[in-house]
């Protein structure tokens, strides 16, 4: 009987090692690759790859900057939607519902959470592109694909991610914390403001910096309401207007025609690889710091 | 180790069910026909036919020619530039029917009284110099120009007439169109919109075919008539393409829809058949 477990418990560890391995093997090899690939653009233009303006691949001409500008705002924005909806919703769950209900309002935000990327697109082609443009006619905009459309869709994309985790770290504070708040004369509001977040901060960050780092990779529903207009750099950065315009992230242009017309020219295969490569940078350092904070969280409880 | 044999031998049956699938990709354009056709004959001849439009054109033809599909839909002509991307691959190309790229607008516009465009004015457009319907005799409303993407066949064909090579084409950056259906719907909900778009979808309901004005004053419409006596200029072959003759499946497949059943599908998607061609 012992035996048997030793036995299985090694095939398990074998397994498992075996298996995260594979897993590094990927990750690693796929960094390689891409920086291997991605090296011509960068001997090319070299620190301009990144900061320069002007995209026309005809000519070989490869700045990335307006996209990198687009994907930082389009996540911006849908994080700045997200993150007040989805903590309040989170602290809805856990302090002022029943636990029965709560269980069942997860149930539903886990299916939203489920939900294939292209279907919110499509949903946002047919209701929020036309909802967009009808609301800003004020404004003047230039079509119902801004910026702006492309953050509040991908705003409701990761209020499940926010909502789910935040929640997580709402619970993780202990009972007890909360009876000897409320002990002390604190009523139900002041507990959560006063014991419960300032607890639960970590997780929360945590919570926003990895939907934050789904934003940035997240392709098919911004390719379709975005735009997908090259070389958008603003006069003033600090200036609204842009946002109401058509834009790129990096993720639409990787989703685009472009990639099946680089291929076979190496130096405009290395500037979309080298697109590849910074996204990668973006959401592993996006990743990274929420891990590092839910590290945090451990040693400080 | 149970698990691993089920795990294996279901990869093996799925390898070899992908053996014989007959995968297609491309143009938007051709897909109408082709997506019926394969329909048919999924239900006729029990193919399993798998059929995609990423990346239209250019995307048909770097699929077929890193041996991802057997066959690929384009919607303009093969280019030396296409070949030489791949060499080893030989593309035989067979045609299927003929189609026009029209330049369609918005309700908003045609309404206005833009009915055609010269050469000239649709230059200025797509140069910008150009930005406001009212220099066209149109509506006081800014010109929104969805471009379609690079590599589209529609774009290329556009860009062949306007300035007698795609490559010559000036560098601008508009909001980019994809498919036929995106493009539509985009004209359609935008104030002021232009983009470039296969002629047969363009319904005249809700977007709408300008006309191309001649120097000499003269409005050809992408009419049937016009695109077969070749007074429209932008008009182009719908292709099958294939690495060698085709052969199996993908033989059955280019048969058909050259057949009369075939080009009965490309008549009811409004192309012009090869009967239609032939005849004239």
């Amino acid at each position: 009987m012992d035996a048997m477990r030793k036995e299985r418990r090694s095939t398990t560890y074998v397994l498992s090692l075996l298996f995260s391995s594979v897993a590094l093997l990927f990750l690693v090899s796929m960094l390689a690759l891409l920086v291997a690939q991605s090296v011509p653009v960068w001997q090319q233009e070299g620190v301009g790859y990144l900061t320069g303006l002007r995209w026309f691949f005809r000519t070989h001409e490869f700045g990335a900057m307006p996209m990198i500008y687009g994907t930082l705002v389009v996540s911006g924005l849908a994080v700045l939607f997200a993150a007040p909806l989805g903590i309040g919703t989170a602290i809805f769950i856990s302090e002022a519902v029943p636990p029965r209900m709560s269980a069942a309002i997860k149930v539903i935000i886990e299916l939203l959470a489920g939900i294939p990327s292209v279907v919110y697109g499509l949903l946002g082609v047919l209701y929020l592109r036309t909802w967009v443009y009808d609301s800003l006619t004020p404004f003047d905009p230039i079509s119902g694909d801004t910026l702006l459309t492309g953050g509040i869709l991908l705003a409701v994309m990761i209020l499940p991610t926010i909502i789910t985790l935040t929640e997580d770290g709402l619970r993780e504070v202990i009972g007890t914390q909360r009876a000897a708040a409320r002990g002390l004369g604190l009523n139900r509001a002041e507990t959560i403001v006063a014991v419960v977040l300032p607890q639960a901060r970590t997780a929360i960050v945590a919570a926003v910096l990895l939907a934050l780092g789904r934003a940035l990779g997240e392709t098919t529903a911004v390719f379709l309401v975005i735009g997908r207009q090259d070389n958008q750099w603003p006069a003033n950065l600090f200036s609204v207007r842009p946002v109401i315009e058509a834009g790129q992230t990096i993720t639409s242009k990787l989703g685009g025609s472009e990639v099946t017309i680089a291929y076979g020219d190496p130096m405009h295969w290395a500037a979309i690889v080298g697109l590849g490569l910074f996204l990668f940078g973006m959401s592993l350092l996006a990743t990274v710091t929420a891990i590092r904070f839910g590290q945090r969280r451990d040693r400080d409880a | 180790m149970k698990f691993l044999i089920a795990l294996v031998s279901m990869s093996l049956v799925w390898v070899a069910c992908e053996g014989a699938t007959l995968k297609i990709n491309g143009s938007t354009t051709v897909n109408l026909p082709a997506a019926e056709a394969a329909e048919l004959l999924r239900a006729q001849r029990k193919l399993d036919i798998q059929i995609d439009t990423n990346g239209g054109s250019s995307g048909g033809i770097s699929a077929l020619g890193d041996g991802l599909v057997q066959i690929a839909m384009i919607s303009k002509e093969l280019t030396d530039a296409d070949r030489a991307k791949y060499p080893k691959v030989h593309f035989r190309t067979a045609k299927i029917g003929e189609d026009a790229v029209a330049l369609i607008v918005s309700k908003d516009v045609w309404d206005g009284g833009v009915r055609s465009l010269s050469k000239q004015q649709l230059k200025d457009v797509y140069e910008g110099r150009v930005k406001n319907w009212v220099e066209l005799g149109g509506p006081k409303q800014r010109i929104v120009f969805f471009n379609k993407e690079p590599g589209r066949g529609t774009w290329e064909v556009f860009a062949h007439w306007l300035y007698g090579d795609s490559k010559k084409a000036p560098q601008r950056s508009f909001p980019e169109v994809g498919g036929n259906e995106e493009t539509r719907n985009k004209v359609r909900s935008t104030r002021g919109a232009m983009s470039q778009l296969s002629a047969s979808w363009a319904d005249g309901v809700t977007v709408f075919a300008l006309a191309i004005k001649t120097d000499s004053g003269e409005e050809i419409a992408p009419t049937a008539a016009n695109i077969l006596n070749r007074k429209y200029p932008m008009s182009r072959p719908l292709y099958l393409v294939t690495d060698g003759e085709p052969t199996a499946e993908s033989k059955i497949f280019v048969d058909f829809v050259l057949s009369p059943r075939g080009q009965a599908l490309v008549s009811k998607h409004g192309y012009l058949t090869l009967e239609q061609l032939g005849n004239h």
